[in-house]
């Protein structure tokens, strides 16, 4: 048998998650990306959860896809994503695994998701990850590709960044084209 | 004023709550760490709000917002946990919450959920 058989793509079921029977908590605007400078990136979770949980103001469904450096399982146990594909930013091989330095990957799936979904949301977390493993201007131009997609469509994007990790021109420059929501700090 | 009252047993995230509500605008705010403190607290205060954590020391989050729901059936109380149990968030709303905060919260979804709420 020949080792270059078509290979069957792998059937994944609807991606909608179940209602919660609660609130939409978040407003993110259409066609808009979002830094929010955070850390943990509690409120960037939350927000994707949140909208892949309830319907909008027009009572429809909004579906979500998650690229992240923690791992799936515990995402999905923590803020009950059943349906949601989520990717794993790792230096692993398998299923749902994204490697940190396939910034062709990350962006192809990235794009092909907006196409599929144009009013979906992207949460894009483990930037520091993507950045500690590439050059900065390269992971920059991903996200400038994804931006400029999402701009085209009625999609959003949640990027949490962690504003220690970047020097003041980095932070400047990622969020040049993004909306920008910093996370007050409690307690201090 | 609007009054909140805050049941949860963790003083940690009792202290950030109240910080958080605070600099959302309101200062009128009572804490109480498990279902007995709780639901006297609630009697005493009249809170116009109240925010449970769905896991407490004995009685639990279902327990105490029925409680709340029996002594005043006008009550806005809100659930929290810090996981999205789809089982729970359903018991809680079925019990009468009127919604669901996951923790830590944070001002955007706590503000949200205090406008949407208000009468």
């Amino acid at each position: 048998m020949s080792l270059f058989l078509f290979k069957k793509p792998r059937e994944r079921k609807s991606i909608k998650e179940p209602g919660l029977g609660i609130s939409r908590k978040y407003q993110l605007l259409e066609g808009r990306s979002y830094v929010i400078e955070e850390s943990p990136p509690d409120i960037s979770f939350d927000a994707f959860a949140n909208m892949v949980s309830t319907p909008d103001d027009k009572g429809k469904k909004t579906v979500g896809m998650m690229v992240t450096r923690q791992h799936p399982d515990l995402v999905r146990q923590k803020y009950g994503l059943d349906q949601t594909p989520i990717y794993w930013l790792a230096t692993r091989t398998g299923e749902d695994i994204i490697s940190p330095t396939n910034l062709g990957i990350l962006t192809h799936t990235m794009i092909k998701f907006v196409e599929e979904h144009p009013s979906g949301v992207i949460l894009l977390d483990g930037i520091e990850y993507l950045v500690s493993n590439n050059d900065f201007n390269k992971v920059l131009r991903v996200l400038d590709q994804v931006n400029d997609h999402i701009s085209q469509s009625r999609s959003r994007m949640i990027l949490p960044v962690d504003p220690r990790a970047f020097e003041q021109k980095e932070l400047a420059l990622l969020e040049r084209n993004m909306e920008k929501i910093v996370s007050p700090a409690v307690g201090k | 004023m609007v009054k909140i009252l805050v049941v949860d047993d963790s003083d940690a995230f009792r202290k950030v709550m109240i910080e958080l509500l605070v600099r959302a605008g309101f200062h009128d705010v009572k804490e109480a760490g498990d279902f007995e403190s709780g639901v006297e607290a609630f009697r005493r205060e009249k809170p116009d709000f109240t925010f449970v954590d769905m896991i407490l020391p004995g009685k639990s989050g279902v327990e105490l917002t029925k409680e709340l729901l029996t002594i005043e059936p006008k009550a806005t109380v809100i659930a929290m946990s810090s996981i999205i149990n789809k089982t729970m968030i359903r018991l809680s709303l079925d019990a009468g919450a009127k919604d669901f905060l996951l923790k830590p919260t944070n001002t955007i979804a706590l503000s949200s959920v205090l406008v949407m709420w208000s009468d």
